[in-house]
């Protein structure tokens, strides 16, 4: 039987080797397992966890902004819009074509489109348009399954209904960059606010996002929710502005250039800032193009810019009363002191001209303030001395941004001996102080500081923060610039009579409602040197100059003369006199102010009220 | 050799305690394992997979206990007719087979479809085992000889390659060599046989559908293809990976429960068990499998006939090859070939073909001293 045997071992051992080979290959395998089950176990797990669960990030809804009575000025809206993600697209030529013709897009658009998608990341979402229409959005729906990496979907767009009327107060968001990624950290969302409000609140606005976490299957359908952090929806916000009164100002400003604005004395509540021209901060939230921008940013009357916190202007007359206010604190003239005006005042060997060219004849400081007269204020400032004018016009907050914290603040120049000497590495002369008298030379404000200055002088001496929060439930302590009220009254007193008597140069804007009287002061600002001929000659009225060359016509004011609550200051660039330009607008904008406090209709826009 | 001619209920308890227990009782629990993942991968459900399983588990169970009481003697006068009977399968399939999946794999029968490439590695080797019998250890490597065993593994090679199905083709061919290697051909074939393969892979490459390219080239490289060819690599992968020491629990594997495990019930159902069972249960069940092949081997060295040696050896050593090649797919060590994990995977023919070996085995185990001609 030796054929059946197991021949000389030969079949054990090639059955051994055999079984060798096999068991080394599941040792191999025990390897393996040890390897994916505990080695890397963490990492697989981690991918398991990532593969099974989506996390969306939930947008918080921007929150509302209203006026200080509810009126939305911004708002969200939803906004149809396509996006495409380049690298899902199967056939891209094929895609953008197809989506051409849906969304009817022009061939510029699609080589635009064509740029980004080459330039960008292939896995990131392409906007291709927005604001789409609802038929072109259900037909590109429909064609969805033909058209892959095209998503439609739906998103939040800003919209604010007061358009061009509170454009730069409320101002506008517009698509995060990567310079508002460094300054804010991680920004949920698209847009993020670029200017006004929107930008100044931008925290309190934005609100948290909210996350969802959902376990999906391996085609991405969501099989059930794991949690949910709805997140925080942003918070509404009520400003300080009476959108009744914004639409006001902004109408009676219209066809200038210019700024006004409106202000509690004492909270700082902006009721009204405006500044025109303007734009439409929808077209921003929108997207504005290049060639628009562009224009906007060149226009003469600058639309983009607020002037109302941005534009510098010399103060000109409107300065007078910190002159005279320096003065009376320091004693060194009296309120009834006389100064003669003869219509030119001679200083070392200059001659500096009053506006009044036959002068005024002998002035006291109310009647210097009353009829702006510019000779006594180029005695009193000589008198006064450039580094008490300094000081004054510092303590009420010249020289410095006001606090309204709003972007791109200036703060104006107080000029003196150390900032001439810093500025122009030269010393201080008289005759700057004899000009510095009448607000001119290099000081600089802008319409906010005067408003501010107007706030104080009629408050008693109150330096407020101007907000544009509504700040009616816990109005903010302003601190006190301390000047004594016996020379504060001398001031209101001039100022009364500037609006109030014949001589005043605002006489003509003199207001009557129910016994309430305005206060104020004109100013006049020369942006030209008038040269020795063309005063022989007889100085060119500003109708007949180019509006470039025209003088600035300022008011600054409050109201009612005897319980005074709110003060104005209004800057028309190139406008002429303040008296004949500035003043009546002023006055107008008082009496719509008073008339709806005094309304029943408009009883809801009483400040006095609770409401926010 | 005091075989009852019929068999009556006091015979078939005697065929159970004459019968190698552990063998039987390895493959019940593989066969159970099988029916507790498809539940699980199911969601917690008996239905669609896990009964059917289970019934062709004890279906099987019941054909291994059967073939076990047939004579030896009859696998020996039956080895070349049954091989001839799947060779015609096979050419069967190539002629009325229905198309599956881009592949022409199945008969149908009308009441069952069968996959006869399967069949087709018991009956080679059946065929094999039988041709070696009684040849004299001398003549075993005589050039001349190697023709007929040869011839008889390409031709139904050639015939399952064509389907196309590289997997199983390959499968054949190894488990038809381990015969030849086993009944003693001399080594330098092997040998020479390794160089052919190695200088025939670029011919091969050439020839190969774009389809197994891919795989061969993902399997290079998973992340080649993260979405597509890959994706299958890499899930599997992060499944068996998460499950960590103990597992996620029956039933709560995100990765096969969420989809995300493709063929999750046939070839990559290690994925879900690993994943659910941790790196303790696959241990267990990779013992199972080893103890499986250790008492097979052991019965194959005891057997006294070449005939029988050879047979359970080379079944034995398929069913080996099969555990192996899946679970080295399934943990990202080998290409993706479509090879079932046997007794555990879901699908009928490639069960019953397992179940058929054990039988075998079982029988020849039993008749150490069966009459068989020279």
């Amino acid at each position: 039987m030796a054929l059946f045997e197991n021949e000389s071992g030969l079949f054990s051992r090639r059955l051994f080797a055999l079984g060798g080979m096999q068991a080394s290959l599941f040792a191999l395998l025990a390897g393996r397992l040890q390897y994916l089950q505990i080695s890397q176990s963490d990492d697989y797990a981690t991918l398991a966890e990532a593969n099974r669960v989506n996390i969306s990030e939930l947008l918080p809804a921007r929150g509302i902004i209203t006026d200080r009575n509810g009126v939305l000025l911004a708002d969200n809206d939803r906004k149809l819009l396509v996006e495409l993600v380049p690298e899902q697209a199967k056939d891209l030529d094929n895609t953008l074509a197809e989506l051409q013709e849906h969304l009817g897009l022009s061939n510029a658009r699609v080589r635009e489109l064509r740029r980004r998608i080459k330039r960008g990341p292939s896995f990131k979402a392409v906007q291709i348009a927005e604001d789409v229409d609802w038929d072109a959005f259900a037909a590109i729906n429909l064609r969805l399954p033909f058209l892959p990496g095209v998503s439609p979907r739906v998103g939040e767009k800003r919209v604010y209904p007061e358009g061009e009327t509170l454009a730069h107060v409320v101002g506008y968001v517009g698509d995060k960059t990567a310079a508002d990624l460094r300054r804010m950290g991680r920004i949920v969302g698209d847009t993020v606010g670029r200017s006004g409000a929107e930008r100044e609140f931008e925290r309190d606005l934005r609100g948290t996002a909210g996350v969802r976490h959902v376990e999906v299957n391996a085609r991405g359908r969501t099989v059930r929710e794991l949690e949910t952090n709805p997140g925080q929806p942003g918070q509404s916000m009520a400003l300080s502005i009476d959108v009744a009164l914004q639409r006001f100002v902004t109408e009676r400003l219209a066809g200038h250039s210019g700024s006004a604005v409106v202000m509690d004395i004492e909270s700082g509540e902006l009721l009204a800032m405006a500044s025109v021209p303007s734009f439409d901060p929808n077209d921003f939230s929108r997207g504005v193009d290049a060639r628009t921008w562009e224009k906007m940013l060149v226009a003469e009357r600058k639309p983009l810019l607020n002037k109302a916190i941005r534009g510098q202007y010399s103060p000109g007359s409107t300065f007078k009363m910190l002159v005279a206010l320096a003065a009376l604190e320091d004693g060194l003239v009296k309120a009834d002191d006389e100064v003669t005006c003869s219509g030119v005042y001679s200083f070392s060997g200059e001659l500096f001209h009053c506006w009044r060219e036959d002068g005024h004849g002998p002035m006291n400081m109310m009647q210097a303030i009353e009829s702006s007269c510019d000779t006594y204020f180029y005695d009193l400032a000589l008198k006064v001395g450039i580094n008490r004018i300094e000081a004054m016009a510092r303590r009420f907050g010249f020289g410095s941004p006001t606090g309204i914290n709003l972007m791109g603040e200036k703060s104006g120049t107080v000029p003196g001996r150390d900032w001439k000497r810093a500025n122009y590495d030269a010393g201080w002369r008289s005759g700057e102080t004899v000009i510095t008298g009448i607000g001119q030379g290099y000081l600089l404000t802008t319409p906010l500081q005067l408003g501010v200055m107007t706030a104080a002088l009629a408050n008693g001496g109150k330096l407020v923060t101007p907000t544009l929060l509504n700040t009616q439930d816990a109005p903010p302590q302003a601190p006190r610039i301390g000047v004594t009220p016996e020379n504060l009254a001398v001031i209101q007193q001039g100022m009364y009579r500037a609006v109030n008597k014949p001589e005043g140069t605002a006489y003509a804007s003199s207001l009557l409602i129910d016994g309430q009287r305005m206060s104020g002061k004109t100013g006049t600002v020369q942006v030209r040197r008038i040269s020795m001929v063309e005063r022989e000659e007889g100085v060119i009225p500003n109708s007949e100059l180019d509006w470039h060359l025209r003088d600035h016509a300022l008011f600054v004011g409050y109201v009612p003369h005897d319980a005074p609550r709110y003060a104005i200051s209004v800057v028309i660039e190139h406008g002429g006199g303040g008296g004949q330009v500035a003043a009546p607008m002023a006055r107008d904008i008082m009496v719509q102010l008073l008339r709806s406090q005094a309304s029943p209709q408009a009883a809801s826009s009483a400040p006095s009220q609770e409401r926010s | 050799m005091s075989y009852p001619s019929h068999l009556n209920r006091a015979g078939w308890l005697e065929y159970f305690n004459d019968m190698h227990k552990p063998l039987f009782i390895c493959v019940g629990l593989l066969g159970l394992i099988g029916v507790m993942v498809l539940y699980s991968v199911a969601g917690g459900d008996f239905s669609p997979w896990a009964w059917r399983h289970g019934i062709r588990i004890i279906g099987g169970l019941g054909l291994v206990y059967a073939l076990s009481t047939v004579e030896l003697r009859t696998f020996y006068v039956l080895a070349y007719p049954l091989f001839g009977l799947v060779f015609i399968l096979l050419v069967g399939v190539e002629i009325f087979g229905s198309k599956n999946m881009g592949a022409q794999r199945w008969l149908d029968l009308g009441f069952v479809r069968l996959q006869p490439s399967e069949f087709m590695r018991l009956a080679l080797v059946l065929a094999l085992a039988r041709f070696y019998h009684g040849m004299h250890q001398n003549h075993v490597s005589h050039p001349l000889n190697l023709i007929a065993p040869l011839a008889m593994i390409a031709a139904p090679c050639l015939l399952v390659l064509n389907q196309p199905d590289l997997g199983t083709s390959i499968m054949i061919a190894v488990t038809g060599l381990s015969v030849v290697f086993l009944a003693g051909v001399n080594l330098r074939y092997f040998m020479a046989g390794t160089v052919a393969i190695i200088a025939a892979i670029p011919v091969v490459w050439q020839n190969m559908l774009t389809y197994q390219k891919e795989r061969v080239l993902v399997f290079l490289n998973p992340e080649r293809d993260p979405l597509g060819a890959g994706y299958h690599i890499i899930q599997s992968k992060i499944g068996i990976g998460s499950g960590g020491v103990f597992g996620k629990g029956l039933a709560q594997g995100t990765q096969s429960q969420l989809n995300f495990l493709p063929e999750r019930h046939t070839d990559f159902i290690f994925s879900n068990f690993a994943e659910e069972m941790g790196f303790t249960g696959s241990l267990a069940l990779l013992v199972l499998f080893i103890l499986t092949l250790f008492f097979i081997f052991r019965i194959a060295n005891q057997m006294r006939y070449p005939f029988s040696r050879l047979a359970v050896a080379s079944m034995g050593f398929s069913i080996s090859i099969y555990v192996i090649v899946n679970l080295a797919m399934v943990m990202g060590l080998a290409p993706v070939v479509g090879v079932p994990l046997p007794f555990v995977s879901y699908g009928g023919t490639s069960l019953l073909t397992f179940m058929a070996s054990i039988g075998v085995i079982l029988a020849m185990e039993r008749q150490t001293t069966a009459d068989l001609p020279k």
